[in-house]
């Protein structure tokens, strides 16, 4: 075992892992981006993946959710094995996922953002739209209801007929979040959810994934904002280099030395010079 | 019948048929964001298809094609229809699934040139560079129609067809399917996030534009009576491009604008004009000078077209945002983090954190 290895405790999943990953490991042109990461997501938690710039966390949020491949390694959502699969797959399994920098459908109103996103419509079918259309009207009621109902928990209520490209960044953050929550998923990756918005918006947002662990989510979020980390998050995993550093609490990780010297000095180090 | 109106039930015959085949490309482009720059092949496919379904076999009248299976219109031009479908399927197959928009382009523009050749030179399926003449015209016989009847007829037929064909598109922009095709089109990525098979939906939306695109070709090539390669030369794609974008991408009522504008009076109405005394070549180029730069001049001002694609506004209102005030109450408000739920709260752990810092 590797002084590495050793560092890498096992995190609290007595209530069962929902996403694993095991030697992930991914390279562009030569550049190790990821170098046999290797984690397990608990059930119904909230989850941060932290690590410094360039150690591979948004690269492993593209793998997770299938929207790049791995060149080795496996990831499994609960029992199912769903390495390299295609991304809509994963999202049809419930994996939602957000994006670093907000990527609305521009085109589409609000509402329309979260109307596309339920897995399974029947309206989706041109047999259903000429052969069963009170079906569809049923559906499409639904859908607008429940999605009107999470624009206005998401505040986003009164620009429901504007078109998604028109909103503010903090808008297209929340947009995004609550596009994935319209789908219903079991488990959720947030990329940075908070980065680039201002400090109210924060404390909303960190009120929203607390409310998605309440209806039973699984919540993994990469995220620099350590304060935020602290308050909501129960676990976290560090990765440095492509590789699983650590994992647990992050007051357990603040003891940890290699954590420290990898990520959290110079997160700290950084807040001071500040 | 004058010779006035001739002119102008043929320009009306081309108003309705560029309609649907603007329509077909709308789908397929503005709705789905599939840049098919070998359209008009499929036009082609499905002119031949729905003349060859409706000639008798070819025999002994000097002309060499396939099928000849003597089928009444509109049977006819429903294969023709989906001949081009059944062609858009195999280039979707090839070519969807792995190229992106602007690889996808290239590709498809050589195919269109591809079609062309093979149509232009292959005599034995397509009657080479001759094509086909004597394309029976619709209900001609049955109705006692004569030459100069047969155009406002048909005209009108076609104008029916525009309308059935407009209805089902209609049905099918505005349906949940339309939707997830503008998804795809403003980001595939997003979409597939979300659990959508983006080549599934884009082989969905390229089978039905090409049905489009097959029975306006169906319809052509059963109005003029002929089927002659060099009418489908792989610059006309963007006739019809240039009608979606005067007309609005997205929007369907833009491409009747678009048809109307574009093929009807800049292309059809110059062609019907006299030629300029000393300038014998300037009408017929007229179109193509014109269209570039109506094509400029919108792109630069009015990007959105004509009639910009609408803004589906929703109808269904929350009781509790029925007052003003309460609606903007959770505009800025929402959910927080309270110290009783959130895990870092927990005095043990504010401790640690002390420590460590």
């Amino acid at each position: 075992m590797t002084p590495s290895d050793q560092t890498v405790a096992s995190p609290d999943v007595a209530g069962g892992s929902i996403l694993s990953c095991e030697n992930i490991t991914k390279s562009f042109l030569g550049v190790n981006a990821l170098n046999g990461a290797t984690f397990d997501v608990p059930k119904n938690k909230i989850t941060a993946l932290i690590g410094p710039n360039g150690a591979g966390k948004t690269t492993l949020v593209n793998i997770l959710s299938g929207a790049m491949k791995s060149d080795s390694g496996t990831t499994h959502l609960g029992s199912v094995d769903v390495t390299n699969w295609e991304s809509y797959k994963i999202a049809r399994m419930g994996l939602m996922r957000t994006f670093q920098l907000s990527r609305e459908l521009g085109g589409l109103t609000v509402l329309e953002n979260l109307l596309v996103a339920p897995k399974v419509q029947a309206g989706e079918s041109l047999f259903n739209i000429f052969f069963r259309p009170r079906l569809l009207r049923r559906e499409e009621q639904q859908n607008i209801e429940r999605a009107t109902e999470i624009l206005a928990t998401y505040g986003l209520y009164e620009l429901r007929d504007n078109r998604a490209r028109e909103l503010s960044g903090g808008q297209k953050k929340l947009l995004e979040i609550s596009r994935g929550v319209m789908a219903a998923p079991t488990v959720f990756l947030l990329d940075e959810p908070m980065a680039g918005v201002n400090p109210a918006l924060i404390e909303r947002i960190g009120g929203y994934i607390l409310d998605m662990k309440r209806q039973g989510m699984t919540v993994l979020m990469v995220e620099h904002n350590l304060n935020v980390v602290e308050k909501i998050c129960d676990f976290v995993i560090v990765l440095a280099e492509g590789k699983t550093l650590a994992t647990g609490r992050l007051s357990e990780l603040r003891a940890n030395p290699e954590v420290v010297q990898a990520y959290l000095g110079e997160v700290i180090s950084a807040s001071t010079t500040n | 019948m004058s010779a006035f109106w001739f002119y102008v039930f043929t320009l009306v015959f081309f108003f309705f048929d560029y309609f649907i085949l603007a329509m077909g490309l709308n789908i397929q482009y503005g709705e789905t964001g599939i840049l098919n720059f070998a359209y008009i092949g499929f036009v082609a496919v499905g002119a031949y298809m729905t003349g060859v379904a409706g000639m008798p076999s070819a025999g002994l009248s000097g002309q060499h094609y396939i099928l000849g299976l003597n089928l009444p219109f509109p049977i006819n031009l429903i294969i023709g229809g989906l001949s081009a479908s059944v062609l858009a399927f195999f280039i979707a197959l090839i070519t969807l699934r792995r190229l992106r928009t602007d690889y996808l382009a290239m590709v498809l523009i050589s195919l269109s040139l591809v079609l062309y050749d093979i149509s232009n030179n292959y005599i034995p399926l397509f009657n080479g560079a001759d094509g086909l003449y004597n394309v029976p015209e619709p209900f001609a016989n049955a109705l006692k129609l004569t030459t100069n009847s047969f155009v406002p007829f048909f005209a009108a037929v076609t104008g029916v067809v525009a309308l059935i064909m407009w209805y089902f598109m209609s049905r099918i922009t505005r349906s949940p399917l339309g939707r997830t095709f503008r998804a795809i089109r403003d980001d595939p990525t997003v979409a597939s996030a979300l659990g959508k098979g983006v080549f599934r939906y884009q082989l969905t939306s390229m089978l039905i534009g090409s049905f489009y695109a097959g029975v306006g070709g169906g319809l052509i090539i059963q109005f003029g009576g002929s089927f002659n390669p060099t009418a489908w030369l792989p610059g006309e794609t963007f006739v019809i491009f240039a009608v979606i974008i005067v007309g609005g991408v997205g929007n369907n009522i833009g491409m009747i604008v678009g048809a109307l504008l574009v093929e009807t009076l800049l292309i059809h109405l110059p062609a019907l004009l006299p030629a300029i005394p000393g300038h014998p070549g300037l009408i017929e180029n007229f179109d193509a000078m014109v269209i570039g730069i109506l094509l400029m001049v919108m792109l630069w001002f009015r990007p959105q077209g004509m009639v910009p694609e609408r803004i589906r506004r929703s109808r269904f209102t929350l009781p509790e945002f029925a007052t003003s005030g309460a609606s903007a109450a959770v505009m800025t408000s929402g959910p927080a983090i309270t110290a009783d739920e959130a895990p870092g709260a927990e005095p043990s752990l504010q401790a640690e954190q002390e420590d460590a810092q």
